[in-house]
């Protein structure tokens, strides 16, 4: 509770923000009066149907997309285009296959203009806080899916974000893997205390990872409701305080799912 | 291995039949003469040199044709793949050009260049830069929109982007185009030195239609086949088999 403080200083505000990809066919509202905020070191999760406009804010966190209304704040500053200080991970780890593991994990060193015997120490130890040191020189295409993950989370790291954006990171991976990825993905947290923004629509995921849960509406995305999760770290997918609150939180998103299906079912018949 | 000895059996299978065939009489020799013979004259050749000069002027013919066409091809390919305006307009006549066989430019180029080396070289340009320059923008345009999302978030921009991600990222189809560009170099050559009468392979192989000598045009034309495979199988497919393991485009094997 910090209900005396003047208005927190957030990490990462969105005010209102709305998104309306236009086309031939007709205009497709996708984001309408997104309100979210992060504390600095916070992890908030937005979960939501397919579809309701996570990734689509992601990316206009990111700079890759333009918000058509509201404002995108970071330290209380409005952020441009794509920056440094906001690292994305994408559901797929879209690393270079051309570059090897180091390269992959230095690449955006290099775009920073950091010189090169410094950018390969920054790739070694970042690859070494995700333990895939001995891989530093393998190809791509001899990685796991979860390696790649990995190597994808040392890529976004060495950059030393602000925030760190992750769409859907462990959605294709199995669920063994996807659990050790949690423990890694906490401790890296609380290593380095980054303000994390992860999208899942796995809601024992989302409450397994955040301090908050805030669940989307169906298309056009809005925050529709917010859950704190206090328990204590690392939570084990089966405590029961998790499985309870899962289930409310399920309720809810269950129904959003549904709305989400007739919207879709009621545009299909009117074209 | 076994795939190696399939091959060999067929063609050793292939050339018995021939052997059997001739040996039959159904033909004159002149029709179809025995790959004994063929052989014979394909030694002659090589040992009384005519073959070699004929190789190595075609080869030199061809090798400067083609690297003309990368010059040309490789970065108008880059600048239409990342260009609208060039991509609806200089894109849209180079797509219609290819429908053309590149040895319709003979007249032309014997108009503009007369009987010279340069008319014989704008041919081959003309059959092999097309298809590099429509593959490397090909390329450049298919360059997964994940790759420049991740660069972008990664603050590269303007030349990084594009040699950082854009270019090797298309280096499979930019390969796939000089293969191809390769291929349609040295037809467009033989078909030019068939046409106009010069020194090379194509002269050697009409100077046998008009001695009537079977065994020289069959031989000359296991010639042409011979250095269009070699360099396929010596260049082109193992840089492509490296670079579509690397990129993850097949599995490894
Ligand atoms: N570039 C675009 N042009 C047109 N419509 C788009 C575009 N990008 C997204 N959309 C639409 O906007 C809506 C929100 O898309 P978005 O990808 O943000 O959803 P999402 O919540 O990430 O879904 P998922 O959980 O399936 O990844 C979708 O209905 C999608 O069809
Ligand atoms: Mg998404």
């Amino acid at each position: 509770m910090t209900p005396l403080s003047p208005s927190p200083v957030w990490k990462l505000e969105l005010r209102g923000v709305s998104k309306t990809f236009r086309s031939s066919h007709g205009d497709y509202p996708a984001l309408k009066g997104l309100d979210v905020s992060a504390a600095p070191g916070e992890f908030v999760c937005l979960l939501g149907p397919s579809g309701c406009g996570k990734t689509t804010a992601l990316n206009i966190i990111a700079g890759l997309e333009q918000a058509d209304k509201g404002d995108v704040l970071i330290d209380g500053r409005p952020v441009g285009g794509p920056g440094p200080d906001r690292g994305l991970i994408f559901q797929e780890a879209a690393l270079f296959p051309w570059l090897n593991v180091r390269d992959n994990v230095a690449f955006g060193l290099a775009a920073q203009g950091v010189p090169h015997r410094e950018r390969m120490r920054l790739a070694d130890s970042h690859l070494e806080m995700v333990h895939l040191q001995e891989f530093a020189a393998a190809s791509v295409h001899q990685l796991s899916g979860g390696m790649k993950q990995r190597v994808a989370l040392a890529r976004a790291l060495a950059l030393n974000p602000q925030v760190l954006l992750m769409d859907e990171p462990f959605a294709a991976l199995d669920a063994q893997t996807r659990e050790a990825l949690h423990l890694e993905l906490q401790s890296l947290w609380s290593a380095t205390r980054k303000t994390i923004v992860f999208v899942t629509h796995n809601v024992r995921e989302a409450l397994v990872l955040g301090d908050r849960v805030l669940l989307l509406s169906a298309r056009p995305g809005h925050v529709k409701r917010e859950f704190r999760c206090e328990l204590p770290r690392p939570r084990p997918m089966e405590s029961h305080t998790l499985v309870d609150l899962a289930q409310t939180v399920m309720q809810d998103l269950r129904s959003e799912v549904l709305a989400a299906q007739q919207e879709a079912r009621r545009e299909r018949r009117s074209p | 291995m076994s795939g190696a000895r399939r091959r060999l059996l067929f063609f050793a299978g292939l050339l018995v039949l021939w052997e059997v065939l001739v040996r039959l009489h159904l033909w004159p020799d002149y029709v179809i003469p025995s790959p004994l013979a063929v052989a014979r004259s394909l030694v002659d050749g090589l040992v009384s040199g005519v073959l070699p000069r004929a190789i190595l002027i075609s080869l030199r013919r061809v090798a400067l044709g083609y690297g003309v066409s990368l010059l040309i091809g490789l970065p108008l390919g880059l600048l239409l793949g990342r260009t609208r305006l060039l991509q609806d307009t200089l894109g849209t006549l180079v797509l219609g050009l290819q429908a053309l066989p590149s040895i319709c430019w003979l007249p032309l180029a014997l108009l503009w260049f007369g009987l010279s080396e340069t008319a014989i070289g704008f041919v081959v340009v003309m059959g092999a830069v097309l298809s590099i320059t429509l593959s490397t923008a090909d390329g450049v345009r298919n360059t997964p929109p994940l790759y420049l999302r991740a660069a972008r978030t990664m603050g590269a921009h303007g030349w990084r982007l594009y040699a950082g991600v854009i270019l090797p990222s298309a280096l499979p189809a930019i390969l796939s185009g000089m293969k191809l560009g390769w291929s349609f170099a040295w037809r467009s050559l033989m078909a030019a030195e068939l046409i106009y009468i010069t020194t090379g392979l194509g002269q050697v192989l009409t100077l046998g239609r008009e001695l009537n000598d079977m065994t020289r045009v069959l031989s000359v034309m296991l010639v042409i086949i011979a250095i269009g495979l070699l360099t396929d199988y010596a260049v082109f497919r193992p840089a492509e088999q490296r670079v579509r393991q690397r990129w993850g485009l097949q599995g490894g094997s």
